[in-house]
């Protein structure tokens, strides 16, 4: 063991912790009593400045490698992931300079920086005690960014039903872990799964699975493990709910695919779903399942947009959990390249959302009337990425959606139970087209009692516009960014060869 | 006299574990949070039958010593008096009895049935004294400790602002 | 003589317990004691698992556990005194101004 190789392959983390360390430091020095505006602009200048170094020193000091046999994986895989996860953190940090809700700038900054540190950790781990610290890294930063706005009582109530769903989460994952360390009597995943063929099938290893599924199916809020994130996504700060739809989402996903491609592939056995112990592909098919149904269902009756989001947060959930039950490479860049996609395109949407709130005052689909005429960049912006997240044609969305189908169809052989969740899946994003042309109909038709301008921050403006600018170019040429993780897939073989 | 002990421990736990959770003579939370206490003391007794002398150690510290403390810091902070009564759930309640009961089944169960699986060594040799858990520490998971570190920082700069009251 | 599964059997009764706790108690800090029993069930495990398993990574585990439950803690109690601060309460049932 060699600290300097540990500091070289985590080059990218320790940028991000020292920009931490300065954006704390510098909001506490010379930055304390001067104005809000300023401080906010500092600290988001720092943080971007930040993420784009690592983003930077990832790509042109591209070094891979495995420490402490997994512990700590660095491979072309974890890297592109991790630059997208830095990305998706840069442009909440701008469009965290729309809004003014609390003085403790800085921190909050801070926060943001720590909860990406969380999730490029989890990215890069293969190894239950590792993957639970930076779980936990996460989580502990999310709960105080959904709680942050301290006068709000509907923050502090979010902030708190999301700490004790977590907590709950992490109680149960971490049992599920202890027994997967009791039957194997390893920490990393490569290693259990190797004893898991051994040993003979036991019931403690389906209560393990479902242990795991139920802590990991609470980070990517899927049904029944999704009850905190309408609350979160309403009450907390937009750009911490932000957060949590996009970043979290996607270090989540590919946590979840790790943890059951690499450290229970044996327990899906040669396609033997229907036996008991090697259940984790049905278990998960019935959570994409509900998923899908609730969410959809649901998000129709909501009148608030976030909640509206938070709901269709869900559904999307249930999508990419198709990417995870295909069990196939083509399934893990199917399931990545949606997850990141979706992640540009809901935080676009909450870009939007985050300006309308500060604006009117309210996140009511009635706040949305006018938009159009009020501010055009802003309804163009949300025109894209509603349109996406419903799944028409030329966007992101519809490519993301498209490869999720074929790619479980393909590695699902023959079977009935896939094909109709695939059906059911195309159904309703149908249904999920209805709830978004609500919102996009408040913007383009309705027309508001006042129909004032908006003022929109230059900065926010141009990150809007690169978000959607993206998700159409995604949608148009989804070959840059699939070649690109197909290459890395393959790279990155030794690991995940399956 | 390992038996003895085990038992011992065993049911200490799971009582003070009940009367933390379902107390029949007290709502106070005060109550809840020293039962809490003596169970954590008696789980790490077991710990010392497992021989993991040191974790026992840690556990008494952290457990009595700081989260007990920060608990009924909290309690007088806020000045909290008996859990108010409110209309007894009594769904909720059943609701909450037979899911437990039935996790607790399931969980049992499993264990029983695991019996005879291969995890039933006797001979048990590992000590998880100080020096060999710091060495394994110290070559295998270096990195997790350094993002504990990270994880403290969390700690401290969220609870601070949090618990900080704002000076207008 | 007491073998793993004693033990397994002791750690499941108190997660079950625990459960039961967050199920049905209202007071926000008695449900969080319950969270931390849970936690407490599976360092068991882990403990009486590196113990069968002979080797210490159960106790590796078991001790980052205990750091990251006592930062936990720290948090989760501030979030608590910040939501007493605003509503003056931790009675579970009162965190309802988000439920439509």
């Amino acid at each position: 063991m060699n600290y300097g190789e540990l500091l070289k392959l985590l080059a990218p983390e320790s940028i991000l912790a020292l920009t931490l360390l300065l954006v704390l430091g510098a909001d506490a020095t010379f930055l304390s009593g001067r104005a809000p505006g300023l401080r906010r602009a500092v600290a988001a200048s720092l943080t971007v400045a930040g993420c784009m170094g690592a983003i930077y020193w990832i790509f042109f000091f591209p070094i891979h490698g495995h420490l402490f046999s997994g512990v700590l994986v660095v491979d072309p895989l974890t890297q592109v992931t991790k630059q997208v996860l830095l990305l998706l953190t840069a442009a909440t940090a701008l469009l965290t300079l729309e809004t003014a809700f609390t003085p403790h700038v800085g921190e909050y900054f801070g926060l943001q920086l720590l909860a990406t540190l969380g999730f490029l950790f989890m990215v890069s781990s293969e190894d239950i005690l590792t993957i639970f610290v930076a779980l936990e890294l996460a989580s502990l930063s999310l709960y105080m960014l959904a709680s942050f706005a301290k006068g709000n009582l509907a923050s502090a109530e979010a902030g708190l039903k999301y700490f004790l769903y977590g907590g709950l989460a992490s109680a149960f994952l971490l049992f599920g872990f202890s027994l997967l360390y009791g039957l194997t009597g390893e920490t990393l995943l490569a290693k259990i799964a190797a004893k898991i063929t051994t040993t003979p099938r036991d019931p403690l290893l389906v209560v393990a699975i479902s242990m795991v599924l139920t802590g990991l199916g609470f980070k990517i809020a899927a049904v029944p493990f999704q009850l905190w994130a309408p609350d979160v996504y309403e009450g907390a700060p937009t750009p911490s709910a932000a957060l949590i739809a996009s970043g979290s989402k996607l270090a989540s996903f590919f946590l979840l695919e790790k943890m059951m491609t690499i450290g229970l592939s044996s327990a899906v056995g040669s396609g033997a779903f229907h036996a008991l112990a090697a259940g984790w592909v049905p278990m998960l098919a019935m959570l994409a399942g509900l998923s899908l149904i609730v969410g959809n269902l649901t998000a129709l009756a909501q009148t608030s947009v976030k909640r509206l989001l938070a709901y269709s947060a869900i559904a999307h959930a249930g999508y990419a959990l198709l990417g995870v039950i295909a069990n196939s490479s083509q399934g893990f860049v199917a399931l990545l390249f949606y997850v990141m996609t979706y992640g540009f395109t809901v935080l676009g949407a909450f870009g939007v959302v985050a300006v309308v709130e500060r604006q009117t005052g309210s996140d009511r689909l009635e706040a949305f009337a006018g938009l159009s005429r009020r501010s055009p960049v802003l309804a163009g912006v949300l025109f894209v990425c509603l349109l996406s997240l419903a799944g028409i044609p030329p966007l992101a969305g519809f490519f993301g959606k498209f490869y999720l189908f074929a790619a479980i169809l393909r590695a699902g052989a023959p079977s009935l139970g896939i094909l109709w969740l695939v059906i059911l899946a195309i159904a309703l994003s149908a249904v999920s087209l209805f709830y978004y042309l609500q919102v996009l109909k408040q913007a383009f038709v309705r027309e508001a009692p006042l129909e004032l301008p908006f003022s929109v921050k230059p900065s926010t403006q141009l990150v809007l516009i690169l978000l959607a600018l993206c998700v159409i170019l995604f949608g148009c040429a989804p070959d840059l960014l699939v070649s690109k993780l197909l290459l890395a897939l393959k790279a990155a073989a030794p690991g995940l060869v399956f | 006299m390992e038996s003895l002990f085990f038992y011992l421990f065993a049911a200490l736990a799971v009582v003070c574990g009940i009367l933390m959770v379902a107390n029949p003579f007290s709502r106070n939370p005060v109550t809840s949070a020293m039962f809490m206490v003596l169970t954590m003391i008696s789980l790490a007794g077991v710990f010392v039958l497992l021989h993991a002398y040191f974790l026992a150690a840690v556990q008494i510290l952290v457990y009595a010593g700081a989260v007990m403390v920060l608990f009924l810091f909290v309690i007088m902070l806020l000045n909290l008096k008996e859990e108010e009564k409110r209309k007894p759930g009594w769904v909720r309640m059943g609701f909450g009895l037979v899911s437990a009961g039935l996790f607790a089944a399931l969980l049992l169960r499993s264990v029983a049935a695991a019996r005879n699986a291969p995890l039933e060594t006797a001979a048990a040799t590992v000590d998880g004294g100080v020096k060999p858990l710091g060495l394994l520490l110290f070559t295998e998971y270096p990195l997790p400790f350094e993002i504990m570190s990270i994880l403290l920082l969390v700690g401290m700069v969220g609870v601070v602002v949090l618990s900080k009251k704002e000076l207008k | 003589m007491i073998g793993l599964s004693h033990y397994l059997a002791l750690s499941a009764i108190l997660f079950s317990l625990g459960l039961l706790g967050v199920l049905v108690r209202r007071s926000l800090l008695v449900v969080y004691m319950s969270l931390e029993l849970m936690l407490n069930a599976a360092n068991l495990a882990l403990v009486a698992f590196s113990r069968f398993n002979q080797n210490l990574d159960g106790q590796v585990v078991v001790f980052f556990i205990i750091t990251v439950a006592a930062a936990e803690v720290a948090v989760g109690l501030a979030l608590i005194v910040a939501l007493f601060r605003l509503r003056q309460t931790t009675h579970i049932e009162d965190l309802n101004t988000l439920n439509h």
